[in-house]
């Protein structure tokens, strides 16, 4: 297991933010999914040891994150969320001095930020400075400065925020050539769910500071729920009643759409039998295919 | 060719546990202070002072050449302690200090703090104090450059000139003095720029900052002095206490009439407090409570 944490507590002040969390990382890409003040970024953090847990043990690639910080970090590298360069620098000295700080020797450092430069497609623009790189540039700069120490496993903080269709679709690629042959694990956090859907295989959705699912998506994705598409004609709230009485969840779209998400064990016929008791006519109904928007709106909760 | 042609390559290095992990910090940060506009001309212009007082050096061993300026002054050009400390206390030094840090000291954190650049060093093997080290050590180069060395190169030059060890066995401790001085107003400054900035995010507003607390401190202190005719208002000048303690090591008279130890004790306090506050200040992620 590359992280281990276990019954992982941290408040900021008297903000609850992470309320007893357990993880066990298998290999490969793996999602970190939550709306937000989830806790995501707070257990990024206390994952490179920025921030020390109230309580709970962990440790990230057998190091743990109370005493080996140091070591962790050496081998993790992080793409935060935030815009962020040293001004002054061009793309080639910026990636050299983080590979440097991060205990390459000169020569080496130098030699390999040409490499990852070339590898996220900053190859033209290596020589310029940072202050004039566009915000998809940066991402990409980002990404660079995150694996120029050749790390074990990546922490991505939101990758594909602030970037434009294209941009964002190389820079999954990029991920995705990272994760799946690099043998490189990568912790992706991220609210944009079809990003996570596309380059990870396995979720962790935190919601509130508490683990609200972890698993491979597919595999949640059928034991978690079964989700159903209806239009209904008739009394409509009286039949939504129903239905959330019978440990169900229901969200309506705006044209008029429900879903329901039912708990497994509950048969679908009993939708029928509520609309029969409530005088409502189901004018369509479809056992819908599930997305991970689906499973994310299930478990944190649908407003 | 396509992301995927490219693809990633390992590095088959080894990642080291370097014996100084600042070095990089400070190699770039006095890389983009010589990098700063009209930088290198300024610079150049700070070692005017070392330059006319190491001519005083060559001039002083050759008074008989130079007899048709003295006009009877019989104290003229004596190189000896009070010379030394003439030069590390003039007010025009200190000024030229100053304005080194507002160059070199001003970005230091605060540019990091602009660009959200902490994160970037703390997901690092880097502590906290390697951090500081590593940006103190930038105004460590440049401060050196015009206090210890120039302090050094005068005492050299002054047993090359005079070609023998007289001067160094009339005052053998000169040399502790020099480093003494230098190592204490390099300090000072080290910490009070890392504090000023620390505590903005805009490297204008830190300069600022930087030239208005020193020569205010010094007008302030003037200003109470006068009204209440005390000299232990010098103590709220930054200028004022480092000249003190500087007669001290130079084995001279104090220039107030305040104790020394009161100005050490308030450099000492002002170190003390940046210290404190670049620990709270100075962290790879902001928390908001």
């Amino acid at each position: 297991m590359s992280v281990e944490i276990q019954q992982i507590h941290f408040s900021y002040g008297k903000i609850k933010a992470l309320n007893g969390i357990d993880i066990r990382l298998p290999q490969g890409a793996i999602g970190l999914l939550g709306p937000n003040g989830a806790g995501k970024s707070t257990l990024l953090r206390i994952l490179l040891g920025f921030l020390v847990p109230d309580s709970g043990e962990g440790s990230v690639l057998g190091y743990d994150i109370r005493s080996q910080q140091a070591m962790i970090r050496r081998y993790v590298g992080y793409m935060p969320e935030d815009d962020c360069f040293i001004p002054g620098m061009d793309a080639v000295s910026f990636t050299s001095y983080m590979g440097e700080l991060s205990g390459m020797p000169r020569q080496e450092a130098m030699k390999r930020s040409h490499e990852v430069l070339y590898y996220v497609g900053l190859e033209e623009s290596r020589y310029r400075m940072l202050e004039t790189y566009s915000a998809g540039m940066r991402q990409r700069l980002k990404l660079a400065q995150s694996i120029v120490h050749d790390p074990k496993l990546i922490f991505l903080d939101e990758p594909t925020s602030g970037l434009d269709p294209q941009g964002r679709k190389e820079i999954l690629e990029l991920i995705m050539d990272i994760s799946s042959k690099k043998d490189i694990q990568v912790l992706i956090s991220s609210h944009i769910l079809p990003d996570i859907e596309q380059t990870c295989s396995y979720v962790v959705i935190l919601n509130k500071g508490e683990m609200a699912a972890e698993g491979q998506i597919s595999e949640l994705k059928q034991v978690q729920y079964s989700l159903y598409e209806l239009k209904i004609k008739g009394e409509e709230q009286a039949f939504l009643d129903r239905l959330a009485s019978m440990d169900s969840q229901v969200e309506q779209t705006e044209d008029k759409l429900l879903k329901v998400y039912l708990s497994p064990g509950t048969d679908p016929q009993d939708i029928f039998k509520i609309a029969v008791e409530e005088k409502v006519q189901i004018r369509h109904f479809v056992k819908s295919q599930t997305s991970l928007e689906d499973l994310f709106a299930k478990v944190v909760g649908v407003d | 060719m396509t992301i995927k042609e490219r693809g990633y390559a390992h590095w088959d290095g080894e990642l080291q546990d370097g014996r100084f992990p600042w070095w990089p910090i400070t190699r770039i940060g006095i890389r983009l202070t010589f990098k700063r506009k009209f930088f290198k001309f300024f610079f150049g212009f700070t070692l005017i002072p070392a330059l006319v007082w190491l001519v005083g050096i060559y001039v002083s061993e050759r008074l008989e050449d130079f007899k048709f300026m003295m006009e009877g002054e019989t104290d003229f050009l004596n190189v000896n302690p009070l010379y030394f400390k003439t030069y590390f206390t003039n007010d025009f030094l200190l000024f030229m200090v100053v304005m080194i840090l507002v160059f070199c000291g001003a970005g230091l954190i605060a540019d990091d703090l602009r660009h959200n650049a902490l994160q970037l060093y703390f997901a690092r093997p880097l502590k906290k104090r390697d951090y500081l080290t590593g940006k103190a050590a930038v105004i460590f180069f440049f401060l050196f450059i015009v206090t210890l060395i120039p302090g050094i190169v005068f005492i050299l030059f002054k047993l090359i000139f005079a070609g023998n060890f007289q001067f160094f066995a009339s005052y053998p401790w000169l040399i502790l003095s020099v480093i003494a001085y230098s190592v204490l107003i390099t300090t000072f400054f080290a910490f009070y720029t890392l504090l000023l900035s620390s505590i903005g995010k805009n490297r204008r507003y830190v300069s600022i900052l930087i030239f208005g607390v020193y020569i205010f401190s010094d007008i302030f202190s003037a200003i109470f002095k006068e009204i209440f005719r005390s000299h232990y208002f010098y103590l709220l000048s930054i200028k004022s206490n480092l000249q003190q303690v500087g007669a001290v090591l130079f084995d001279q008279r104090t220039p107030w009439n305040i104790p020394w130890y009161y100005s050490l004790t308030v450099i000492i306090a002002i170190c003390l407090f940046s210290a404190y506050i670049l620990k709270q200040r100075v962290r790879g992620v902001e928390i908001i409570k």
